[in-house]
């Protein structure tokens, strides 16, 4: 079902480039912030993963959705709300796929964020 | 000037936003990383933050324990918090709303409704900034008023300190003619004394005396003209009306010269010799405002105030002299002697005066 959601939604990267005025180098700043951030949250979600530790998965995950979500990640956005969800419904049983899957994802979604012309 | 912004998520990428929109409406903001920073950025003193955006989910602290620690802190209580909330989480924003939280901004931002409720908190707080900034003002104003009476009730007897804190006594003030009895006190051997002593002691000694007669003078409701020295001026009947006013005058007396007795025993011991002199006077007077600008008296002016001076100087050691219309009026109330017809500098008629002993025992008893 995660399918279903666009690795990166250009409308929302449009809505945003608008909301700043067209201020590309502003869009490149927060994308190399939301790079360095989602990484940082991948890696404590591998962590937690790898514990089986569900409670420590939710607070990386619900960040990464919402920075996700706010540039048009979609599909990691969707991800890692389930992530989260696993979390707080204390499911570890299936983290490391879905982290796994997560890692996946934003891999795709750097190549088409580059492809875009967002990162610099 | 409270227009700073203080944005509390743990995404970076959210603070960023953030800030830039509010930038782009003329707000600066300051960033925290999660609820305990925001608490040690609100209690920087004057820290000019007007508004918080608090993300709910964070790490270590969340936005409930923040706003929960804002919303208990005095000083804080009336900072408005905007949570900041993705559309899936509109159950804690309900939450955080009856916690006290102001209003919230969705998640991802639309930079016209971050505008708009940033603003209204905004313009929330400065006016209720206004309302405790006018409300410390008129505390100010009224201690000021307070303060001003007390020091001028330091100055002035108290009861003129209220006459001229009152729209009735500018009439007073002008000048006005009325019987009235006339105090005067001083010490015999003072000259003596401060030609002798230390200036240290002849000071300390003096502000005992002071403080010891300024209270009877306050008992008794005498109107204080001023102290100079040893010497001190007290009239009654003036500016309130009082129709005992021979009575307070023969009472505040006696109290003075017991007061005295005590004081004048111990710095005997000390080696000075001291004694009190009291003279007393009714007559008609002219009392009012006296002076020049920038610097008046109330004071008491006629053949009264001249003959009391006249009878202090002319009294021995622990002799209060009445003026013969002073002693009618408080004949049934006071033992006296006489002490014959004193030929007074100024006074082409010798003065009949007596002195007071004792108060009668029926007297004493009633002293207050």
């Amino acid at each position: 079902m995660h399918e279903d959601a666009p690795v990166l939604d250009r409308s929302v990267i449009a809505e945003l480039r608008e909301s700043v005025g067209d201020d590309d180098a502003f869009i490149a700043d927060l994308v190399a912030t939301y790079l360095a951030e989602s990484a940082d949250h991948l890696a404590a979600m591998d962590a937690a993963a790898t514990a089986g530790d569900a409670a420590a998965i939710m607070r990386p995950a619900h960040t990464l959705k919402s920075s996700s979500a706010a540039l048009g990640a979609l599909r990691l956005a969707a991800i890692a709300r389930d992530i989260e969800m696993a979390g707080r419904a204390t499911d570890a049983a299936d983290l490391p796929a879905r982290v796994a899957d997560a890692r996946a994802t934003w891999a795709e979604t750097l190549r088409e964020m580059a492809a875009a012309g967002l990162t610099k | 000037m409270s227009d700073l912004a203080l944005i509390v998520d743990d995404s970076a990428v959210n603070r960023q936003l953030l800030a830039r929109h509010l930038a782009s409406i003329g707000i600066d903001a300051r960033e925290a990383v999660d609820g305990r920073a925001a608490l040690a950025v609100l209690a920087e003193p004057d820290n000019d933050v007007g508004v918080v955006l608090l993300d709910v989910v964070m790490p270590d602290m969340d936005g409930y324990e923040t706003l929960a620690a804002i919303k208990s802190d005095d000083a804080l209580r009336h900072l408005p918090v905007i949570m900041i909330s993705g559309i899936d989480e509109l159950d804690s924003v309900v939450r955080c709303i009856q916690l006290g939280a102001t209003d919230y901004l969705p998640k991802p931002f639309n930079p016209t409704i971050l505008a708009a409720r940033v603003h209204a908190s905004l313009a929330d707080k400065r006016m209720r900034d206004l309302e405790v900034a006018h409300a410390a003002e008129q505390a100010a104003l009224l201690q000021t008023i307070e303060l001003q009476k007390e020091e001028l009730s330091r100055f002035l007897s108290p009861q003129v300190a209220a006459l001229v804190s009152s729209p009735e006594g500018q009439l007073l003030l002008a000048g006005h003619r009325r019987e009235a009895t006339a105090v005067f006190c001083d010490l015999r051997g003072f000259t003596a004394f401060s030609d002798s002593a230390e200036p240290e002691e002849v000071l300390g000694m003096l502000r005992e005396y002071h403080s010891k007669m300024g209270e009877l003078i306050v008992r008794y409701e005498g109107t204080l003209e001023h102290f100079a020295g040893d010497g001190l001026m007290v009239f009654f009947n003036d500016p309130v009306p009082q129709p005992d006013h021979v009575e307070r005058a023969v009472r505040m007396a006696v109290a003075m010269r017991e007061m005295f007795a005590g004081l004048a025993a111990r710095w005997a011991r000390l080696g000075f010799e001291l004694g009190f002199g009291v003279g007393i006077a009714c007559g008609y007077a002219t009392l009012g405002r006296i002076g020049f600008e920038g610097r008046y008296d109330y004071g008491m002016v006629g053949t009264a105030v001249i003959l009391a001076s006249r009878l202090s100087s002319a009294a021995a050691a622990d002799q209060i002299l009445l003026n013969p219309r002073a002693h009618a009026a408080v004949e049934e109330l006071v033992d006296t002697e006489p002490v014959g017809a004193l030929q007074l500098k100024g006074f082409a008629r010798a003065v009949e005066a007596v002195n007071v002993l004792a108060l009668k025992a029926a007297a004493a008893a009633t002293t207050s």
